[in-house]
């Protein structure tokens, strides 16, 4: 028997709306829950969502995208890339498996709150299907590290750093929290579906991708990509939202939604998907600079999407576009530098060779961030170990929770606001406006200095601190992925030149 | 490798690289003569970009290009992303702006 075109039982099938009896519409759809406030309750039967698929459909292509994902797997395992590839690339696995894997759950159920409280019969059902995805995103992302495990301790991170109080987990949650747990559903889909899953995890998911290819890598390089067609589908819930804002004289509150959710997001990139894509990768497999996988993915093909639908890139766009040639080496300087609060081993990344493309890519970094580590590889080479580890925390943004850095001599300054009697740090003028624009929504959480100085972490020296981040019991503190090997070109130059 | 794309207005799929992504590529082709089609391979990726604002994929000639039964939900199994609004439907899809 023939099936029917979908298109022909489509729109009876998925419109699973009612009139309540027993309650109200707006007890039904409470507006901190439902948003959309403002918009006629007629508007919300309309919505077409784009990407259509079925039940039948789904699952058929779900469980194709699977076997793929887990054959490849299978057959590589003996490929054994654990020992065989560079120590830095399995640095990026730690990093992304511990950033990535437990935070897909809390697309799961951001997912489930759309199916839930969303008023559009249309996205609550594609909302079913964006919680499934999300599902399998967390479990194949805890399955596959798994195996690494028994290998290397590092690993258990993947499932435990979420439920720690390292200091990346911590930046990590307060965007995940701020961007998908608490706010209104038509909101969430901006920040969500829109910055996040339109524009910046194509970086992570298809960028690294082919970097994880050119290392040889093509268990993960797989991996990641099938993931990201889940998130190519679902992510298109918010645009139709977003057009309805737009039509019903909302424009300005959308945007801001999105120049906000934007910031956050580049800013959360610049460390998962920055420092590892220009000082992890492998030399030989390192292509396409950080800087250039921005422009591919966001400057220009997110930015498509904005205009086209009558929106404008953001306020802080100068800003912006010089940030990232900048913003992520000085992330790499910190991270490095705190090498023993990282779970996972990080890569210098300035071999003289590395320097090259470097200075080929970000012109002028020599100048700037190479400056720096010519004080830092001077006291490796002279035997200083212990100078090249600050003995100090960091200053910490009160809005990203992630370190305040800059370009050398250029643009590290202190961004500061006072607020009800207390002075609030920020990483850049964006932070600032995020906070000054709700300073009730985030001058409660406490940053990791905050936490220090506050008395919460005991004893108050750095090893209490990485005691207090989970280092040394979920798995050991990170430490140079090469052994610090790269230090040796170096040496050899010095005693050259003597 | 540049970033921005020769073509005005571009649309169409970003594809895991293989043979369904090479027979997609052929398929924007043959479906969407009048306009200029570029197929830029980035190794583990492929986009294919169709100007002037439209990109049609018909079924039929992924089939003919593939040679073998293709179901246009399958698509999404590579289709790690796209540029442009898409329109989904069982025997075409459609990528514009
Ligand atoms: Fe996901
Ligand atoms: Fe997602």
């Amino acid at each position: 028997m023939a099936l029917m075109e979908r298109s022909e039982w489509y729109d009876v099938a998925r419109d699973t709306e009612w009139t309540p009896r027993y309650v109200t519409w707006e007890e039904l759809f409470p507006p901190e829950l439902s948003g959309g406030e403002g918009l006629p309750d007629d508007v919300w039967r309309t919505y077409d969502e784009p990407y259509k698929i079925s039940y039948r459909e789904y699952v058929d292509v779900q469980r194709q995208k699977d076997a793929g994902a887990y054959s490849v797997q299978a057959a590589l395992e003996r490929a054994d890339i654990y020992n065989n590839a560079d120590p830095a690339w399995i640095s990026i696995l730690k990093e992304h498996y511990g950033a990535v894997a437990l935070v897909e759950y809390g697309a799961a159920l951001q997912e489930a709150r759309f199916a839930r409280w969303c008023k559009a019969p249309g996205l609550r059902n594609m909302a079913v299907f964006g919680m499934l995805d999300e599902m399998r995103h967390g479990q194949i992302q805890l399955y596959f590290p798994h195996e690494y495990v028994k290998k290397d301790r590092q690993f258990e991170w993947s499932h435990a750093s979420m439920f720690s109080n390292n200091w990346v987990s911590l930046g990590a949650r307060h965007f995940f929290d701020d961007m998908l747990m608490t706010r209104d559903m038509v909101s969430t889909s901006f920040c969500a579906n829109f910055s996040f899953e339109t524009g910046f995890t194509n970086l992570q998911f298809i960028g690294l991708s082919g970097d994880a290819a050119n290392s040889g890598d093509y268990t993960f390089s797989k991996l990641i990509q099938s993931i990201q067609t889940d998130e190519a589908r679902h992510a298109q819930l918010g645009t139709p939202l977003l057009q309805m804002m737009i039509e019903n004289g909302q424009r300005d509150k959308a945007q801001k939604e999105i120049d906000i959710s934007f910031w956050r997001s580049y800013r959360l990139f610049t460390i998962l998907s920055g420092i590892p894509m220009d000082y992890y990768v492998p030399l030989e497999a390192r292509h396409t600079s950080f800087k250039e996988f921005m422009e591919e993915w966001i400057v220009t093909q997110f930015m498509r999407e904005l205009e086209d639908l009558g929106l404008s890139k953001p306020w802080y766009w100068d800003i912006f576009m010089r940030d990232i040639s900048e913003h992520h080496h000085g992330q790499q300087l910190g991270t490095y530098s705190w090498r023993p609060t990282l779970w996972w081993n990080p890569a210098a990344g300035v071999s003289p060779e590395e320097r090259d493309w470097l200075e080929e890519k970000y012109p002028g970094w020599n100048d700037t961030f190479g400056k720096v580590w010519d004080v830092m590889i001077d006291n490796f080479v002279n035997g200083r170990t212990e100078k090249t580890v600050p003995g100090t925390l960091p200053m910490i943004c009160n809005l990203s929770q992630l370190p305040i850095v800059g370009t050398p001599s250029q643009t590290l300054r202190d961004t500061s606001v006072v607020y009800k009697g207390r002075r609030y740090h920020f990483a850049s003028e964006v932070d600032k406006w995020i906070f000054e624009d709700n300073p009730e929504r985030y001058r409660y959480q406490k940053n990791l200095v905050d936490r220090f100085l506050g008395g919460d972490i005991e004893p108050a020296d750095l090893g209490g601190v990485l005691e207090y981040m989970g280092l040394g019991s979920i798995g050991p503190s990170g430490d140079d992925a090469h052994g610090y090997s790269w230090v040796e070109s170096y040496r050899k130059q010095l005693a050259d030149a003597g | 490798m540049s970033a921005t794309s020769s073509v005005s207005r571009p649309v169409g799929p970003i594809l895991q690289s293989g043979d369904v992504a090479e027979a997609v590529a052929d398929a924007a082709k043959v479906d969407n003569p009048d306009s200029n089609v570029e197929v830029r391979d980035h190794g583990a990726y492929v986009r294919v970009e169709v100007d002037g604002g439209e990109c049609v994929l018909r079924r039929a000639t992924i089939e003919e290009e593939l040679g073998r039964p293709f179901k246009m939900s399958e698509l999404e199994i590579i289709m790690s992303s796209f540029t442009g609004r898409i329109d989904t439907g069982n025997d075409e899809i459609r990528f514009y702006r």
